[in-house]
């Protein structure tokens, strides 16, 4: 067993917005508590925030690309799977234009990861067809 | 007001208990005996969807006895005219019909929100999952700008989002008609700001929401769908009908860390990273802008989202490279610097979190919104009121489907519960399967009993569920989640939205129960 490591993090379920601190050991989170520093929980969490984190160590995480090939999805390579997804992206833009495409952003992801999401699409892809779950 | 706190933000629900304890009179709006009643001064359990009337009559009162603050209304507010006009039918008694509360609740209701010297409006789903979601959300702000709640500590409007970065997303950009930093796309100036920064003509037509995408994979006008971290099939209303469209795709493309309902379908699926394995930033439902860290190393053939899109954009002939999500976030600093311009990494090392808009590093961030309200300046727009009517739920209950069903969330899942199926060890989990919730009086009048397995059935799916049997719901009303795929209760939801905000009636339908012989 390795020692553990403490690592400060937000929590990721609703949108409180939770400071939580991390208990890692052999590259697992082994505990949570609330972070008495955050200002909005000041040390408190919920059964979500402290105890839902298996998920980030689940067996059925996706660990590979996958794709479709006689109608079962299959693992692939990142090449191949981007190959298939930009050439199928022009395939559709050059067919039907750009607004024949959309984009469903992720709420759960960073907001970094979100900046880049839009300027994809409304770069690449030349459409302003993207949204969120905002109203679900 | 439609806010299960205690299940949906544990947290904050603390932080208002613990008010309450201290001497906040909290007022809970809810057709549902949630557990903030516990802790309430008052409850009003109103008829599903009937929050107009009931704001509505509240305005009506606080206009007849005089409670409104005159000199806000004159200074910062235009239509009032209309509003006072709009409300004269709603009086207390008309209110009550339609609500099903006593006219007197509604009275005391008016005079404590407007007589407290500062009061707040905190709202979640409930006011915003109805065909007439906007307009609530309109009425909300009208009773607002009429007693000069805004921009105080204390009061304003507070509406409780539901995911970590709910808020960031759509701050960001990722909505149809807006660029990072709330920017107005159509708005020539900003567009020309980005057209600059990323070196391209951007697109002037705001986009489809997602309704509207959901419309055109109908129509046969959409043909391809790239969808990150989220599972529509199951989370979205009439799930049957979700199912029909998809198959229509030419693409779908989905990128997530579990294959998701929405992830079998594809055409592709890309593995990404998760919480607790990449940084960045989120931002709270209060406009906190905080820090999340790299918990743990992840799998060595995933990448984190904003890779993927950097390394497709690359192949597809507009290079993006970024070493990492802290040179991604100066741009957005750089290009949106009213919002963020001061709300550095280093910064928020030391300081935590920072509200934004902070447009320089000697910027506190900003606690409280709209405060010019109170500052005695010439207002430089004014607020308008929108008067709103009420309009009942599209699909009352009749002979056929006499319950009204109303869906929510539960306190240990999470959404369509990819994640929360995998708690720690050990931990004792209450609510393991779903149910139908349903009053003593209905389930005494079907013979039907606690832990039996009923049929639930609506003009467009069927599913066969355990009833729960429980006085949190009233005769006529049953409550049901949708975290389970195993029971997915929005193959019963309605397929009608609000025409604004493209939000569906998820809180009020007609269903059908019958035993199973």
């Amino acid at each position: 067993m390795g020692e553990a490591n403490l690592v400060k993090t937000i929590c990721g379920y609703c949108g409180t917005g939770c400071g939580l601190v991390l208990e890692v050991q052999d590259n697992k989170i082994v505990k949570i508590r609330g972070d008495k520093e955050a200002p909005v929980n000041k040390g408190q969490t919920c059964v979500k925030g402290a105890f839902a984190y298996e998920y980030v160590h689940a067996k059925k995480r996706l660990t590979a690309p996958l794709i479709r090939r006689a109608g079962e999805l299959v693992e692939t390579t990142w090449e191949e799977a981007y190959q298939f997804i930009a050439s199928k992206l022009f395939d559709v833009k050059s067919k039907w234009g750009s607004n024949a495409i959309s984009m469903f952003a992720c709420a759960r992801s960073t907001n970094e990861s979100n900046y880049i999401t839009q300027k994809f699409m409304r770069t690449v892809i030349g459409s302003n067809n993207i949204d969120g779950c905002n109203r679900t | 007001m439609g806010s299960n706190t205690t299940e949906a933000h544990p947290i904050i629900a603390n932080r208002m208990k613990k008010a309450a304890k201290a001497g906040l009179k909290i007022i809970v709006v809810d057709p549902r005996k949630i557990e903030m009643t516990k802790v309430a001064h008052r409850h009003l359990q109103i008829n599903v969807g009937t929050d107009i009337a009931l704001i509505n009559a509240i305005i009506r009162v606080i206009l007849k006895e005089g409670l409104y603050n005159q000199k806000f209304i004159e200074q910062f507010t235009i239509d009032f005219d209309k509003l006072t006009n709009q409300v004269e039918l709603y009086t207390p008694e008309y209110a009550a019909k339609i609500t099903g509360l006593a006219p007197e609740e509604i009275v005391a209701t008016a005079r404590e929100y407007a007589n407290a010297s500062a009061s707040m409006i905190a709202y979640t789903l409930g006011i915003t999952e109805h065909h007439c979601g906007v307009n609530n959300v309109f009425d909300i702000a009208n009773l607002a700008l009429l007693t000069g709640n805004i921009g105080k500590p204390g009061s304003g409007i507070m509406p409780l989002r539901g995911q970590n970065n709910v808020q960031g997303a759509g701050d960001m950009g990722c909505l149809p008609n807006q660029l990072a930093g709330a920017m107005s796309l159509t708005n020539d100036e900003y567009r020309a700001r980005y057209e600059k920064e990323w070196n391209i003509t951007l697109n002037p037509q705001a986009g489809d929401t997602q309704t509207r995408t959901f419309d055109r994979l109908e129509m046969g006008e959409l043909k391809g769908l790239y969808v990150i971290g989220e599972n529509p099939l199951l989370a979205d209303v009439d799930m049957n009908h979700t199912k029909t469209l998809f198959k229509k795709l030419d693409l779908l493309i989905v990128q997530d860390i579990f294959l998701t309902e929405t992830a079998k379908m594809a055409d592709v699926v890309l593995p990404a990273r998760s919480w607790g394995e990449v940084e960045g930033t989120y931002t709270n439902t209060d406009r906190r802008i905080q820090r999340v860290r790299k918990a743990v190393e992840p799998g060595p053939n995933t990448k984190e989202d904003w890779v993927i899109l950097c390394e497709l954009a690359t192949l597809m002939g507009y290079p993006m490279h970024y070493n990492n999500s802290e040179e991604i976030w100066d741009e957005v600093r750089k290009i949106a610097w009213e919002m963020y311009g001061g709300i550095s990494y280093e910064r928020l090392e030391k300081e935590y979190s920072i509200h934004y808009p902070c447009p320089d590093e000697n910027h506190p961030g900003t606690f409280i919104m709209h405060e010019r309200f109170h500052q005695n300046e010439a207002a430089s727009k004014k607020a308008p009121f929108v008067p709103v009517d009420y309009t009942p739920p599209m699909e009352p209950p009749d002979e056929e489907y006499p319950f009204t069903l109303t869906t929510g969330r539960r306190y240990e899942s999470y959404n369509t519960h990819t994640q929360t199926r995998h708690y720690a060890a050990g931990v004792k989990i209450r609510q393991t399967e779903e149910t139908v919730d349903i009053h003593p009086e209905d389930a005494k009048a079907l013979g039907i009993v606690d832990g039996e397995i009923v049929q639930v059935r609506s003009r467009r799916g069927e599913l066969q569920v355990k009833v729960k049997i429980t006085e949190q719901v009233v005769p006529g009303l049953v409550f049901m989640s949708f975290h389970w795929s195993e029971t997915p209760t929005n193959v019963l939801t309605l397929n009608e939205y609000d025409p604004i905000s493209g939000t569906a009636e998820y809180k009020a339908c007609a269903v059908a129960i019958e035993r199973i012989n």
